[in-house]
C-alpha cells in the first residue's frame, strides 16, 4: 500500500469518526449545548467589539493612524507564531510518540515515514484550530476597520494554511531531534531550566514602557516608543511577518505585494515540512523504538546516579510531613497526588507553560504602574489585577483541579476500600488543591500588588479575597468534579489513556468554570460597588471612608464560604453511596 | 518463519532480551512462557518491528523486520496486550478499514470477515459502536481483525484475558486450526494450561534469557519434573542452569 493509499484510507475513517462526534451531540444535555453555544457566540461577539472598538480608536491617533493597527497585527502573529510552535511540540509528542493508535499503526504494512506524514497532519489540525477560531473576531474586525470586501476573509483564510503548517514542522523536527538524542528525564528537567533561564531571561531584557514615560503625557512619543520596542516583530525574516504584510497590502487593496507575500509563506510551509519529512526518514522510527525502550537514567557517575530517585521521595515526604498531625491515610493520599501530578508530563508541562505566561503577564504590569494622582485610574488598574487574577485561579482550579477524582478512574475502589473512605479523599483534595492554589495565587497578588504600586490596605484587601477564593474555587473543582465525574475519558477499561484535558472538555468541566465565573464576577462585583460608590460622593479624584469596603468582604467571605460548602456537602454526601 | 539471531535488547542499564536466538518453521505453535518481566513482550515487540534491538536480528518469513518492515508486516499479524480500536467504528466498518490497509478487495473483506463473525460469534454486535462492547467481545474483534489478511504469522500477547470460556475455546479453536493449516502462531502467556493444550514447542524465558525450549515432554525431562507443565515451569524459572542441559 502506497502513502496515498493510506492517507485516503484514514481520511475516510476519520472523516466518519468526526461525522458521528457531530451527530453525538445530539444525545448530550440540552444545558450543556446551549451553555457551550451561548458561550462561543458570545466569545465572537464581545471579542469583535473590542477588537474593532480597539482598531478604531488606534487609527484615531493622529500622525500614527493604521500604523499602530499593522502593528497589533504584526504582534498578535509573532505571539500567535510562538503559541502554535509550543502547542504543536507538546500535541506532536502525544501523537507521534504517545498515542496507541500510532503503535497500531506501525504494524500494519506502510512505511514509518507514512505514519509520520498522517501524524504530522493530525498534529497541525489539533495544534491550530483553537487559535483559529480565537483569532477568527480578531481578523473579522480588522477587515472591518479596512472596508474590506468578503474576498479578503478568503484570502486570510488561505494564508492561515501555509502560516499554521511551519510552525507544525518546526514543532515537529524540534521534537524528532529531542525524541531521538535526549532521554525523557534529562529532557523533563532540562525543559525546566530552559523555562526559568527564560523566565530570568525576560525579567531582565523585556523592557516594557516605564510608569515615568506615561505620566508625561506625552503620547505620542510613548508610542513612538512602543513601535521601536516591537521591531523585533518586523523582521522580514519571520513567517509572521509574511503572514500579517500579506493581509496588510490585501486589506491596502495591493494585490501584488499580497501574493507575494503569501508565495513566500507558501514556499517557506513546503520546505520546512520537506525539511521535517526528510529528518523523519531517520529520526522517527529511531526515536519511537529509543523513547519505548527507556529505563531508569543513569549519568555514569555513582555518586549522582545511586541517590537519583530517593531526593524525590525524600523531599515530598519532608514537606508534607511538615505539616503536623496529618492522618497517615491523609499523608499517603498527599504524598500520591504530588508524585504522580509531578511525573505525568502532561500535567507539569502545561502548569509550567501557565506559569510562564502568569510571568510575562506579571512583568508587563510595570507598563501600567500605579499613578498617585489619579485615584480613580489606581483602583480601577488594581481591581482589573484582581479579576485577572482571579480568573486565572478559575482556570487553574478547572485545568488542574477539577480532573483529580475523575483521573482516580478504576483505581478509585482501591482507595475507596481501605477503612477511611473516599470522603477523605475527597477532603485531602479539596485541602491540598486549595493550599496549593493559595500559597500560588497570594504570592502572585502580593508581587503584582508590588508592582502596581498598590496602598498597603488595598494589597492586604486583595490578598485576603484572593485566599477566601482559592478555598471557594477549589471547593467547586473538588465538589462538580465528584458530582459530575467523567471516568470514561481517564479509564482504561475501553482502552483510552489517562487524559486530564478530556475530563475538562466534558460537562462537568464546562459547569464548573463558568460556575467559577460567575462567582468570580459576584465577588468582585460586591468589591468593586462600594469602592465607585465611595468615588461617586467625595468626587472622583478622591476616595471617601472604605467602610462600605469592609462590609463587602463580610459578605464576600459568607458567600465564599457557601461556594466552597454547598458543592463540597453534596460531593461528600454523592461519594457516602457511589457504586465503584 | 520466524528467526531471531542473537536477538539482545537493553533498557538502560537492564538487558531486557539477552542474546535470543530461535527458529520457529513454518506451522509450528510456540508458546513464549515467563515470569513477570521475563521480558516476553519487549521479545514480541522486537519481533513485531516496534522496538530496534540493541544488537542481533529478528526474520519474519526471511524478511528482516528492521531492513524490510514493509514486506515483514504484510505476512504478519500483530495482537498486543493492549490492542487499538475505533471506538466510533462499527465492527464491520472496522474490519473493512483494517482488510483495506492490507490491501484487500472490499468484497474480499465482506466475505473473509462474514466468515470470521460468525465463528467469533460477532454477528450480533454488527450495528453496535465498539465503545459499547464488553472488553471480551473488543478481544475477540481484534483477533478476528488480525485474521482477516490470512497472516503467515501470528504474534500474540496474552490473548485469553477477559474472555469467558466459550470465547476462549474459539480464540483456541481457530488458532489451533490456523496453525495445522501451516500459520505459524508465537503466542505468549501466563497460563500454563494453554500452552500445555496447545503448543508444538516451549519457550521458557527467565530475566531476558531462553533458558530453555522445547515439546512439553522435553521441558518435563529437562527440568526433572514429570508431572504438568506448571512444575517444570517452576523448576526450570528457579535457577539459569538447567539452560546448559537442553537438547
Amino acid at each position: 500500500m502506497n502513502g496515498l493509499q493510506f492517507f485516503r484510507l484514514l481520511a475516510g475513517v476519520n472523516a466518519r469518526i468526526l461525522r458521528r462526534h457531530i451527530l453525538a451531540v445530539r444525545e448530550k444535555s440540552f444545558l450543556m449545548v446551549s451553555v457551550i453555544t451561548l458561550f462561543v457566540v458570545g466569545y465572537w461577539f464581545a471579542g469583535y467589539s473590542v477588537f474593532f472598538t480597539g482598531f478604531r480608536r488606534l487609527a484615531d491617533v493622529p500622525g500614527l493612524q493604521m500604523i499602530l493597527v499593522d502593528r497589533m497585527l504584526y504582534l498578535f502573529f509573532a505571539f500567535l507564531f510562538l503559541m502554535l510552535m509550543f502547542s504543536n511540540m507538546i500535541i506532536g509528542y502525544s501523537t507521534l510518540f504517545k498515542s496507541q493508535e500510532t503503535q497500531w499503526m506501525l504494524t500494519l504494512p506502510v512505511r514509518s515515514l507514512d505514519v509520520f506524514r498522517w501524524k504530522l497532519m493530525e498534529t497541525t489540525l489539533l495544534a491550530s484550530w483553537a487559535f483559529l477560531f480565537l483569532s477568527a473576531p480578531l481578523m473579522a474586525a480588522y477587515g472591518n476597520a479596512r472596508h474590506v470586501s468578503g474576498v479578503f476573509y478568503l484570502k486570510v483564510f488561505l494564508l492561515f494554511i501555509p502560516f499554521t503548517v511551519i510552525p507544525a514542522a518546526i514543532g515537529s523536527i524540534a521534537i524528532l531531534i529531542v525524541t531521538r538524542y535526549l532521554h525523557r528525564h534529562v529532557f523533563k528537567w532540562a525543559l525546566f531550566g530552559v523555562s526559568v533561564v527564560g523566565i530570568i531571561c525576560a525579567i531582565f531584557f523585556l523592557k516594557p514602557m516605564q510608569a515615568e514615560d506615561l505620566e508625561k503625557a506625552q503620547i505620542v512619543a510613548s508610542l513612538h516608543q512602543l513601535l521601536h520596542t516591537s521591531r523585533v516583530t518586523v523582521q522580514p525574516i519571520l513567517p509572521s511577518y509574511w503572514v500579517a504584510s500579506s493581509m496588510i497590502a490585501w486589506g491596502d487593496g495591493g494585490s501584488g505585494r499580497g501574493i507575494f507575500f503569501f508565495l513566500v509563506l507558501l514556499s517557506n510551509a513546503m520546505m520546512a515540512t520537506l525539511v521535517s519529512v526528510t529528518i523523519s526518514r531517520h529520526l522517527y522510527y529511531e526515536g519511537w523504538s529509543r523513547n519505548h525502550s527507556q529505563g531508569h537514567f543513569q549519568l555514569g557517575v555513582p555518586l549522582l546516579d545511586a541517590p537519583i530517585s530517593l531526593p524525590h521521595t525524600a523531599l515530598t515526604e519532608r514537606l508534607v510531613n511538615l505539616w503536623p498531625r496529618m492522618h497517615h491515610a491523609t499523608r499517603a493520599l498527599v504524598i500520591k497526588d504530588i508524585r504522580v501530578f509531578w511525573r505525568d508530563t502532561s500535567q507539569w508541562s502545561q502548569f509550567v507553560i501557565f506559569f510562564g505566561l502568569l510571568g510575562l503577564y506579571v512583568l508587563n504590569l510595570r507598563s501600567v504602574a500605579y499613578d498617585r494622582n489619579m485615584e480613580l485610574w489606581a483602583s480601577f488598574v488594581s481591581f482589573l489585577n484582581l479579576g485577572a487574577s482571579s480568573m486565572t485561579l478559575a482556570t487553574l482550579t478547572t485545568r488542574f483541579v477539577f480532573p483529580q477524582f475523575s483521573l482516580e478512574g478504576k483505581r478509585l475502589w482501591m482507595i475507596g476500600m481501605v477503612p477511611y473512605g473516599l470522603k477523605r479523599v475527597l477532603l485531602e483534595k479539596f485541602w491540598l488543591s486549595s493550599v496549593c492554589t493559595a500559597a500560588i495565587t497570594l504570592v502572585l497578588m502580593l508581587t503584582s500588588s508590588w508592582m502596581l504600586r498598590i496602598p498597603g490596605w488595598l494589597t492586604l484587601l486583595f490578598a485576603s479575597t484572593v485566599v477566601v477564593m482559592s478555598f471557594a474555587l477549589c471547593g467547586i473543582a473538588v465538589g462538580i468534579g465528584a458530582l459530575f465525574p467523567n471516568f470514561s475519558s481517564g479509564s482504561t477499561a475501553n482502552r483510552r489513556d489517562d487524559n486530564p484535558a478530556k475530563i475538562v472538555s466534558g460537562f462537568g468541566g464546562t459547569f464548573c468554570f463558568i460556575l467559577s465565573l460567575a462567582y468570580i464576577v459576584v465577588v468582585i462585583g460586591a468589591e468593586v460597588a462600594p469602592m465607585y460608590a465611595s468615588f461617586a460622593v467625595s468626587g472622583f479624584t478622591e476616595r471617601g471612608q472604605p467602610w462600605g469596603l469592609v462590609f463587602s468582604w463580610i459578605f464576600v467571605a459568607l458567600l465564599s464560604l457557601a461556594a466552597t460548602s454547598i458543592p463540597m456537602s453534596l460531593a461528600l454526601k454523592k461519594v457516602e453511596s457511589l457504586e465503584i | 518463519m520466524i528467526q531471531t539471531e542473537h536477538l539482545t535488547k537493553r533498557y538502560g542499564g537492564l538487558v531486557a532480551v539477552n542474546d535470543l536466538t530461535l527458529d520457529i518453521p513454518q506451522g509450528q505453535f510456540f508458546a513464549f512462557l515467563g515470569p513477570n518481566g521475563a521480558g516476553k513482550t519487549t521479545t514480541i515487540k522486537l519481533l513485531a518491528g516496534l522496538l530496534k534491538p540493541t544488537s542481533g536480528r529478528a526474520l519474519i518469513g526471511g524478511y528482516d523486520i528492521q531492513k524490510n518492515p514493509v514486506e515483514a508486516r504484510k505476512i504478519l499479524s500483530y495482537v498486543p496486550d493492549m490492542p487499538f480500536l475505533y471506538d466510533k467504528l462499527e465492527p464491520m466498518e472496522f474490519m473493512l478499514f483494517v482488510g483495506q490497509l492490507y490491501g484487500m478487495d472490499r468484497v474480499d473483506v465482506v466475505r473473509a470477515s462474514d466468515e470470521l463473525f460468525d465463528v467469533f460469534g460477532l454477528n450480533d454486535t454488527r450495528r453496535q459502536m465498539i465503545e459499547n462492547l464488553s472488553h471480551g467481545t473488543r478481544q475477540r474483534l481484534v483477533i478476528a481483525s488480525a485474521l482477516l489478511h490470512q497472516p503467515k504469522v501470528i504474534i500474540i500477547d496474552e490473548p485469553m484475558v477477559g474472555l469467558d470460556p466459550r470465547s476462549a475455546r474459539v480464540v483456541k479453536n481457530v488458532l489451533k486450526e490456523r496453525s495445522r493449516d501451516g500459520v505459524t502462531v508465537f503466542l505468549s502467556t501466563h497460563v500454563l494450561h494453554i500452552a500445555e493444550e496447545l503448543a508444538d514447542q516451549v519457550g521458557i524465558l527467565n530475566r531476558g534469557k531462553l533458558i530453555a525450549v522445547g515439546t512439553i515432554d522435553e521441558l518435563r525431562v529437562v527440568s526433572g519434573e514429570k508431572g504438568e507443565l506448571e512444575d517444570a515451569f517452576l523448576a526450570l524459572t528457579r535457577g539459569e542452569e538447567a539452560a546448559a542441559q537442553l537438547p
